[in-house]
């Protein structure tokens, strides 16, 4: 497998995502330590057991043991204390830095839209984000605390072991090395490529299941539901294939990790015994010095392994949790990678000033393109507009209206010169050029909400600055007033992706924003789609009405227009040889 | 939360025998437990002996106590062995089983969400399909943990803690009573915590559900957001809703992770206890040293099983809820025979194919509890263009819904064969669908070719419709492309040829091109299993007036050749052509000349 410089782009771009999934040091710092207190708990407590077993079958005065007797009970307590301060610690630190991945997650993709963020896979995106994102909360729990954790005690436990038999903790370091190259390096080479193949068929599967789940009523009407489902079973079929060979490399660790365990209890017992001196005496002047292995040496260092093993366990698993993080990111990077700060303030010319008091908009020689293609979508145009001057554009399907809505909102990169009431267009920055050249979308969202926060959104100082009695206004204009009355007035719940309203409805709603937004210009990309003839042409009237004075409207359509609702047209024609994406 | 949910074993039957497989690995890996430290013991003990000896005849030094040790220390290698061999089949077991009960539960709940649609339990609220997709998708994959890690564990649980407990009775009756009497605290503090935090972990689970439905909601909105400057905020909203979520689950894991914790008190306390007592014993001579390291090594063994569930109680709780939502989907199936076909005196192979007219009478229709349709009755006769029409929001897309079967209703929806008199039992829903060619508001387009996406997957070569054969592909091909030109579409059109792959839901293509598709796509339906009824839902709000004009005169001869052709239209062509058109609002019917 050979890395391309676009690998090595994305990974460096899962690495800084990495790095903003993971809580500062300071947050992480009492879970680490918690852990590390735990771990000494459970390796002490098995070996001062071992240690006053062995030590009492020599039959000392029983008040030398007193000490031991304290340190067992201590060690009992402490190691379930501190355990339970440790998870409470690496969650809370993991679930704050969430809420940074997901916001940082949210502004990647937010320059995507709508653009390259429409034709995305639905389904695909869903699993993505979601998972992917909840996925980064495992770097802080189960990455970085364990390694750090066990790692720290397993070191000051070999330590500890090399005072009394530096042999036996030679070995013990060598035993544990190789089980854990083993169960981590060689797991990783077996594992990996399974792992990238179910995270993408994981994607596949959730993209058949949307397929499924989201038109069943079609599915049903034409028989086909069992060969969707088909689909979804030979893709889950795949998945269930590459998820065992993945799996493979957990059992290969469970099986390395008891043998590791066994092999290390064996090598203290082969090493001590042919070493074994007599017991030691205990008492006030108690020797035991340096490499001297006595039967309670003995025992606890053939125990000790059982507790240090216990640890170790938690690095494989924290490796494979660091990879499964990595492709979490990396998925996310791919889909998202990380915004350009361009849409910086605006600089150059001062608004109105610089117009002519007499203009709504101005386009001369007007192109718009599609990200990377070669071509413009439609041959140029030219017009001008005053205030209160209504605009029809026509042309066939596909000519490019749908563009050329985008490219006058900001969305699309344009060529020509193109002026609005605050100036030239490309001194404003998209937003501004936003707040006065409104673009009502032809399947603009509904937010799963009321009907009051779906409107209010477009409020041009925020939403709660809209009152009840405009938002009330604006559903009369639009036709909406005597259906939300029926309703619950602006509680109304217009359900997931507007699933309660109608498309007619929805678009009305998307009309109402438009006017509520304060732009001196809106743009309508096929209003009437799905609305019926008589109210179209009420709606039309309606809207041109309530735009009224000096606010002007371009309207985008295919369906005739009474003459009368519009000052001037323009029919726009396709560039020849246009290539876009899906050109509305 | 149940420690095993009996359904799981109802719905999933490989975790029936994932459980058996288990238990026998459970069995076998006590067993060499026991084994590995009755060997590590006994050497130990021996090499106590020997030093003792050796304190007291130093001469002793040039015998070795090795070559005694070599039978023990070769079956403790041989234990360990073993030891090892069991921990791979049981992790491969648990992953095996994992799989197949994701992929049983899955397709399971498939199949029961659109048993539950066809029989008209389409508009049942749970089913929004962005909660299906995360219960069907990522919540299954919750039940990884809960069976590589909890389930086994469990079983182990059951087995070892009698077995464990019974050897260390033989050997010494005071450790045994000690862990008696610990380990029924465990299960206690376990039901006591699980208790409390069974509601709080459910809802926390919902929340989770709503905050990725909501981030998928602002995602899925960016585009509208941005067009009113609102991106900006969304952000702040975002973090609100994360920082809630993290007290919500904080205040959660609080509580939860205290069964942990009294799991690792109790399995360490015993241990103390037990180290201690037997100290005591062995200073005064009472014990063996041998017995006193086995009971050493027995006492943490049989808390580890119990120690490892209540670590992994976290994950196999998620791995729980998930479950029951699936659980949830396949309880509300409807029962298998529930929807059983009524056969229609007049239906049988032959006579499908014959003019039906569509006539409803006394139709109630509820949506959320509201009556759309109150004694509705309306006609549309075979062989005629029925234009419905009406206000946006007065029930045109409900009627056909209910037509479809997709929707309860009161009164009757009658499909009368012309030439039976007019008299016919009331068909099911399905037994309606099998007449019906239809197309909807919304497209409902898959992923695919845009052929396959015309064929519904009933194209390939031989496939058969209902005994009628759709032919050679190229014959299907042909029938596909008919369609397509009716609505408009050339077969040069490079955007829209037939073996253009199309994303999920259809994506790749514009919302006008799509619908136009799906119009292609239930005219191809009619015309290959000769439908007696054509009903198109507002087919030309995305076409110009040019192909608007082909497809009526498409549908007009489509009604002429028998078929009942009932669209939804608001558009004048559209009224101007039809035979008869309809006003849902005044329910006045016009017939035309």
């Amino acid at each position: 497998m050979t890395v391309t410089t676009q690998d090595k782009a994305a990974l460096r771009q899962a690495r800084s995502l990495l790095s903003a999934s993971r809580p500062p040091w300071r947050q992480m710092a009492p879970g680490v330590l918690f852990g590390i207190l735990s771990g000494l708990s459970a390796v002490l407590l098995l070996g001062s057991s071992a240690y006053l077993i062995t030590r009492a079958a020599e039959q000392p005065p029983i008040l030398y043991l007193g000490l031991l007797v304290v340190g067992v009970r201590a060690f009992a307590l402490s190691r379930g204390f501190f355990r339970y301060l440790e998870r409470l610690s690496t969650h809370d630190a993991a679930f704050r830095a969430l809420s940074e991945v997901r916001v940082d997650a949210f502004s990647r993709l937010e320059p995507l839209a709508p653009v390259k963020l429409g034709p995305r896979r639905r389904g695909d995106l869903l699993t993505r984000v979601v998972r992917d994102v909840d996925g980064l909360t495992d770097l802080p729990t189960r990455v970085i605390q364990p390694l750090a954790s066990s790692a720290t005690v397993v070191v000051a436990t070999l330590a500890a072991v090399a005072w009394f038999s530096p042999a036996v903790a030679l070995t013990l370091a060598a035993l544990l090395v190789v089980t854990l190259l083993l169960g981590t390096v060689a797991t990783e080479a077996m594992t990996v490529r399974a792992e990238r193949r179910t995270a993408q068929l994981r994607g596949a599967l959730a993209d058949e299941v949307v397929d499924l789940v989201a038109e069943l009523d079609v599915l049903i009407a034409y028989d086909a539901v069992d060969a969707q489902l088909s689909r979804v079973q030979e893709v889950d079929a795949r998945l269930r294939r590459e998820a065992l060979l993945g799996a493979r490399g957990a059992g290969l660790v469970a099986a390395l990790l008891a043998g590791g365990l066994g092999a290390a209890v064996l090598g203290a017992l082969l090493l001590g015994i042919p070493v074994l001196q007599p017991a030691v005496l205990m008492g006030p002047e108690m020797t035991l010095g340096f490499a001297e292995v006595d039967p309670a040496v003995l025992a606890t260092l053939a125990l000790i392994p059982l507790a240090v093993f216990e640890l170790a366990a938690s690095v494989p698993l924290a490796w494979s949790a660091r990879r499964r993080v990595l492709t979490h990111a990396r998925r996310i990077a791919e889909i998202a990678p990380e915004p350009e700060r361009s849409e910086k303030a605006p600089v150059g010319q001062k608004g109105r000033s610089s117009a002519p008091e007499d203009l709504a908009l101005e386009l001369h020689d007007f192109t718009v393109h599609w990200p990377d293609a070669p071509s413009a979508v439609s041959l140029p145009v030219s017009v001008r507009l005053a205030p209160g001057e209504n605009l029809l554009v026509t042309g066939p399907s596909g000519a490019g209206k749908s563009a050329l809505a985008l490219g006058l909102t900001g969305f699309l990169a344009y060529e020509g010169r193109y002026r609005t009431a605050g100036g030239a267009a490309d001194a404003l920055s998209p937003e501004q050029l936003r707040s006065q050249v409104c673009l009502i979308e032809q399947d603009a969202h509904i937010f799963d909400s009321t009907l009051r926060a779906n409107l209010a959104l477009a409020h041009p100082r925020g939403p709660e600055e809209a009152g009840d009695e405009e938002l009330e206004e604006l559903l009369r204009a639009v036709g909406l007033w005597d259906w939300a009355q029926s309703q619950h007035g602006l509680d109304t719940p217009v359900g997931m992706f507007g699933s309660l309203i109608s498309g007619g409805q929805a678009q009305r709603i998307a009309v109402a924003r438009g006017l509520l937004s304060g732009a001196g210009v809106l743009i309508l990309d096929e209003p009437t789609a799905h609305v019926d003839e008589q109210m179209a042409q009420q709606l039309l009237e309606e809207l041109l009405g309530a735009a009224g004075g000096r606010r002007s409207v371009v309207l985008m359509t295919h369906t005739q227009v009474p003459s009368r609702l519009y000052s001037q047209s323009l029919r726009i024609e396709p560039a020849p040889r246009s290539e876009g994406p899906a050109a509305g | 939360m149940k420690p095993l949910d009996p359904r799981l074993l109802r719905y999933a039957a490989a975790s029936r025998s994932f459980l058996v497989v288990a238990a026998l690995l459970g069995l076998a890996q006590v067993a060499l437990v026991i084994a590995f430290s009755w060997l590590l013991a006994s050497i130990l003990a021996r090499a106590a002996a020997w030093a003792g000896i050796l304190g007291e005849q130093p001469g002793l030094g040039d015998a070795a106590l090795l070559p005694e040790l070599v039978p023990a220390l070769l079956g403790l290698a041989m234990v360990v062995l073993g030891r090892a061999a069991l921990a791979w089949a049981m992790e491969s077991v648990a992953a095996r089983a994992a799989v197949k009960v994701k992929s049983q539960l899955r397709l399971g709940s498939a199949r029961a969400l659109a048993e539950g649609v066809a029989a008209g339990q389409g508009d049942a609220p749970s089913r929004g399909s962005a909660h299906a997709v995360t219960v069907l998708g990522a919540g299954l994959d919750a039940l990884d943990p809960y069976f590589s890690r909890y389930l086994p564990q469990l079983v182990l649980t059951a087995l070892a803690i009698p077995l464990h407990l019974s050897v260390l009775a033989t050997q010494d009756l005071t450790t045994a009573v000690i862990v008696a009497l610990t380990l029924p605290l465990i299960p206690l503090f376990m039901v006591l915590i699980g208790y409390t935090t069974r509601t709080a972990q459910q809802r926390q689970w919902r929340r989770l559900d709503h905050l990725s439905r909501t981030y998928l909601d602002l995602v899925e909105g960016l585009a509208t957001l941005k067009v009113f400057n609102r991106q900006h905020h969304q952000r702040k909203n975002l973090r609100e809703l994360s920082e809630a979520q993290r007290h919500g689950t904080m205040k959660v894991l609080r509580v939860s992770f205290l069964s942990g914790f009294v799991l690792d008190l109790a399995a360490s306390l015993s241990v103390a206890l037990v180290a201690v007592s037997v100290g005591i014993r062995l200073i005064d001579g009472q014990m063996d040293l041998a017995v006193g390291l086995f009971v050493l090594l027995i006492v943490p063994e049989a808390y580890a099983p119990l120690r490892q569930v209540g670590t992994n109680y976290h994950a196999a709780a998620e791995g729980v809820a998930a479950a029951e939502d699936v659980f949830e989907i396949l309880d509300a199936a409807p029962a298998r025979g529930e929807a059983v076909e009524v056969p229609d005196a007049g239906i049988g192979e032959n006579r499908i194919a014959g003019p039906r007219d569509l006539v409803i009478s006394r139709l109630r229709v509820e949506r959320g509890g509201v009556a759309v349709f109150e004694g509705l009755d309306l006609a549309a006769p075979a062989s005629e263009l029925t234009v419905l029409a009406g206000p946006s929001g007065i029930g045109k897309s409900t009627l056909f819904a209910a037509i479809l079967g997709f929707l309860d209703f009161r009164g009757t929806i009658l499909l009368p064969a012309q030439d039976a008199g007019g008299t016919t039992a009331q068909l099911s829903g399905a037994g309606r669908r099998e007449l019906i060619a239809w197309s909807g508001q919304r497209h409902g387009l898959r992923s695919g070719t845009i052929l396959e996406n015309i064929l519904m997957d009933h194209g390939g070569d031989g496939a058969r419709v209902r005994g009628r054969t759709l032919g050679s592909s190229a014959g299907s091909q042909q029938l596909a492309r008919e369609a397509l030109s009716d609505v408009g579409i050339t077969a040069t059109d490079p955007q829209l040829s037939l073996d253009r792959h199309l994303g999920v839901r259809g994506a790749g293509l514009s919302g006008g091109q799509a619908h136009r598709v799906a119009i292609a796509r239930a005219l191809v339906r009619a015309r290959s299993q000769d439908s007696p009824v054509l009903l198109l839902d507002e087919p030309s709000a995305a076409l110009d007036d040019a192909a608007e004009a082909r497809l009526i005169r498409t549908l007009k001869s489509e009604a002429a050749a028998g078929r009942t052709v009932v669209v939804i239209s608001h558009r004048r062509a559209f009224r101007e052509a039809a035979d008869r058109v309809i006003d849902l609002a005044t329910t006045s019917s016009e017939v035309r000349a």
